[in-house]
């Protein structure tokens, strides 16, 4: 029996330090590239869910144009990929090419490809939580909040 | 399986844990009809040779043919025709006796599971069945698992100390089963530390020390060569006897430290002795047979000390046999 | 009847398991029996019918959402989406635990109760009781998710049918919300048998029942902290938690299937060595028969 507990002594501590020394070797999938791509779609399929439950006529989400550059620490000093708080700006389109509109997100990037994107403004688009249905119900702002994944294979 | 052919063949059986030598170049044959002893002290190795016996163990050097087919060779049918258990046996505690049964045919296949409310009423546990085995006592398990062993229709019984934990009238019982099986033409090995159970019953005797086998063959051979019992005397004058019997007529006297005589001696010359002791004057308070000449031999292939032994006191010697034995039991 | 009674007529005749040889199949079947005899096996099975709908229960009575988690801020406004928090939330801590309960004592318990012994010197080889016990763990694992599915989804159908937001912005139907619940609850099947396997392992090797359970659940949460570390990609791949995460590419838009493919290749991997090395263990050792 202290074999077995020996063994999970162990394994407890050689796993996170064989981790830890292996965490550099090789590279992640974690990079800016995925992460723009996934948060641009998503913003877009959310917006237009957004512009739905507002009573609003409805863009298509390719007319939105959406693109995102995100970066790591607000800052390009450091390394650019890898999970951590990133800041993205979404530009896109709702006025026709002339007039981009701009979103910005503080974005937490967990190690399996997943993200939460908290809004930063404009308040319009998604300061606040809650906005506003046609009959005056209170609904969920679908762009607050982004929950989305991308793939880090 | 021939009548000729031996139900247990295992030659040059050898086998080490780490440091300890368990077994040394053990051969084992038991025939068919033949209740055979395997005797020794514990530690001796007799579990280690019955669990080779069973596949539990696998030798380091040596063959085991049961049925005069290796394991290897016999593949999944090895144990077919083999019943028994080594050690106390055990079972699912959370399972009633009647349910383990029922697991233990289930993994036997064919009829076993037919058998099982037969075995149970003829070991006496019909009434128990249904009670989880973890309340059974020592006893009772031993009885469950000889049940196990026969569901098995053995043609090989092999049981390690199957009295341990039963009164006197079970162990009786068990003889005379035992005895009946033999006749049919089951083999049945026996293992024992205690001499005087094994001389009742076994044809032929085996006994190990220290992982090595210091005889092997016939129980008549072994009473033939074996020393003389020994016996306790209180007289009425304790020097005179020991005068008497220094004067020669085959006995061997010396004083025991609680008082009274150890006395060695065949039976006829014992008798002798104790007529003579009586014209002398010295009357007999007290004669008891302590240890069977048997008994005695077992204590020299096996270095234990013998019992009694004038002038030795061994801390490991053996308390007297009315100690030993349950009372009830009649000696001999 | 009883011992002395005389021959013993009725046990003569052929030895018994000659003949017909079931093998595999009949030492399974007796597993599994034991196994729904336990009490701890019935609790679990209770637990799995009842917790996703005292979650649903819980959440209904509270306005909070619980964050950190995909869907957790639809959970009042679709009802698809408690089942997937509850996937996200627990999986990977609670379901290596819910194999390692029966994987890693279905074998140790046998040394705990001293019954190898018993059931080694039967008509069964070594193989054929290794394998049927891994059958039946394996069994266990697979009802057990089974019933954790259906009462997750049963539940969360009850809490509603609205459509759910997925993980790439788009609105999912009920009806394709519903096939994606059961394929990500499905595809944690996988590093589940992985775990199955290690508890296996754990057990066949320490021969303790509560280090046959303890070390596979100790590893799953020692998992769960080493994957936070920003691992290069094949180091999260070899992991036995990532798969349980698979199912992120099921509601992307467009779903990817990458991580599932890796998962897959990365459970069968821990499940074929553990199984392996387990057997190996067993094979050759020794039973009882101590010097």
């Amino acid at each position: 029996m202290s074999r077995g507990r020996r063994s999970a002594v162990a394994a407890a501590v050689a796993v996170p330090l064989l981790a830890v020394t292996v965490s550099g070797c090789g590279s992640t999938n974690l990079t800016a590239g995925r992460l723009q791509a996934s948060i641009a779609a998503t913003f877009a399929n959310l917006y237009v869910l957004q512009q739905a439950e507002q009573g609003n006529p409805r863009p298509s989400p390719r007319s939105l144009d959406s693109r995102a550059a995100c970066q790591k620490g607000g800052t390009p000093d450091i390394p650019q990929d890898g999970s951590g708080g990133w800041l993205c700006q979404i530009t896109y389109l709702v006025a026709g090419p002339g007039y981009p509109v701009i979103a910005r997100y503080n974005v937490d990037v967990q190690t399996d490809g997943c993200y939460a994107a908290d809004g930063d403004g404009p308040a319009s688009v998604n300061g606040s939580p809650i906005i506003t249905g046609p009959g005056y119900q209170q609904v969920i702002n679908p762009l607050s909040l982004i929950d989305g994944c991308f793939d880090t294979t | 399986m021939t009548e000729a052919g031996f139900a247990v063949e295992a030659l040059g059986v050898t086998k080490w844990f780490g440091e300890t030598t368990a077994l040394d170049q053990v051969d084992f044959r038991v025939g068919p009809g033949v209740v055979q002893g395997l005797l020794g002290p514990n530690g001796a190795g007799k579990t280690t040779l019955l669990s080779a016996l069973f596949g539990l163990v696998l030798p380091d050097e040596g063959s085991v043919r049961l049925f005069g087919r290796t394991r290897a060779e016999a593949g999944p049918g090895w144990l077919d025709g083999v019943g028994g258990f080594v050690e106390t046996p055990r079972f699912y505690p959370y399972l009633s006796g009647r349910r383990n049964l029922a697991v233990l045919a289930g993994l036997d296949g064919g009829d076993a599971a037919d058998l099982v409310d037969a075995a149970l009423d003829r070991v006496g546990l019909a009434d128990a069945a249904r009670r989880k085995v973890r309340g059974y006592s020592l006893g009772m398990r031993q009885r469950l698992g000889l049940a196990a062993a026969m569901i098995r229709r053995p043609r090989l019984l092999i049981l390690d100390e199957p009295a341990n934990g039963m009164d006197p009238a079970g162990i009786r019982d068990l003889r005379t089963a035992l005895r009946h099986l033999a006749r049919d033409g089951v083999s049945v090995v026996l293992s024992s530390h205690d001499m005087g159970q094994v001389e009742e019953i076994c044809d032929c005797v085996t006994v190990l020390c220290r992982g090595r086998v210091a005889f092997a063959g016939g129980l008549e051979v072994m009473q033939a060569g074996a020393p003389d019992p020994v016996w306790l005397l209180d007289t009425s004058d304790d020097d005179a006897a020991l005068e008497r019997a220094r004067q020669g007529g085959g006995v061997k006297a010396g004083r025991r430290d609680s008082g009274g005589l150890v006395v060695h001696a065949a039976q006829d010359r014992l008798d002798a002795y104790v007529l003579d002791l009586g014209r002398a004057g010295v009357a007999v308070r007290g004669l008891e047979l302590d240890v069977t000449s048997l008994e005695s031999l077992f204590f020299q292939l096996t270095g234990e000390p013998e019992r009694g032994s004038p002038g030795e006191q061994s801390p490991l010697a053996r308390p007297p046999r009315r100690e030993r034995e349950p009372a009830g039991q009649e000696v001999r | 009847m009883s011992l002395a009674a005389g021959r013993w007529p009725e046990f003569a005749g052929p030895a018994a398991g000659a003949g017909r040889r079931p093998g595999v199949l009949v030492v399974w079947r007796l597993e599994v029996a034991k196994l729904a005899s336990l009490l701890r096996v019935r609790a679990i099975a209770i637990l799995c019918m009842i917790v996703p709908f005292l979650a649903v229960a819980g959440l209904n009575l509270q306005s909070a959402t619980p964050g950190d988690t995909p869907f957790g801020q639809w959970v009042h406004v679709s009802g698809l989406a408690i089942p997937m928090v509850i996937l996200g939330f627990g999986a990977q801590w609670l379901l290596p635990v819910l194999t390692a309960v029966v994987a890693g004592d279905i074998f140790a318990a046998e040394d705990h109760f001293g019954t190898w012994k018993t059931i080694l010197t039967r008509s069964r080889t070594r193989g054929q009781l290794f394998a049927g016990k891994f059958a039946a763990a394996v069994t266990f694992a697979v009802a057990a998710m089974v019933v954790l599915t259906t009462a997750d989804l049963a539940a969360g159908l009850l809490a509603g049918r609205q459509p759910v937001v997925g993980l790439g912005g788009q609105l999912v139907p009920a009806g394709h919300a519903t096939m994606l619940v059961i394929a990500s609850w499905a595809s944690q099947l996988l590093p589940v048998l992985g775990f199955t396997a290690l508890a296996v392992l754990a057990s066949v090797a320490t021969r303790n029942p509560v280090a046959g359970v303890g070390i596979p659940v100790l590893i799953a949460w020692l998992l769960q902290i080493v994957t936070l570390i920003n691992l290069p990609a094949w180091g999260q791949q070899a992991l036995l938690s990532t798969p349980f995460l698979a199912w992120h590419g099921f509601w992307a838009q467009p779903a990817f299937y990458g991580p599932f493919r890796e998962g897959l290749l990365t459970s069968a991997g821990w499940f074929a060595v553990c199984a392996a090395a387990s057997w190996l263990v067993f094979a050759r050792r020794t039973i009882g028969g101590a010097a």
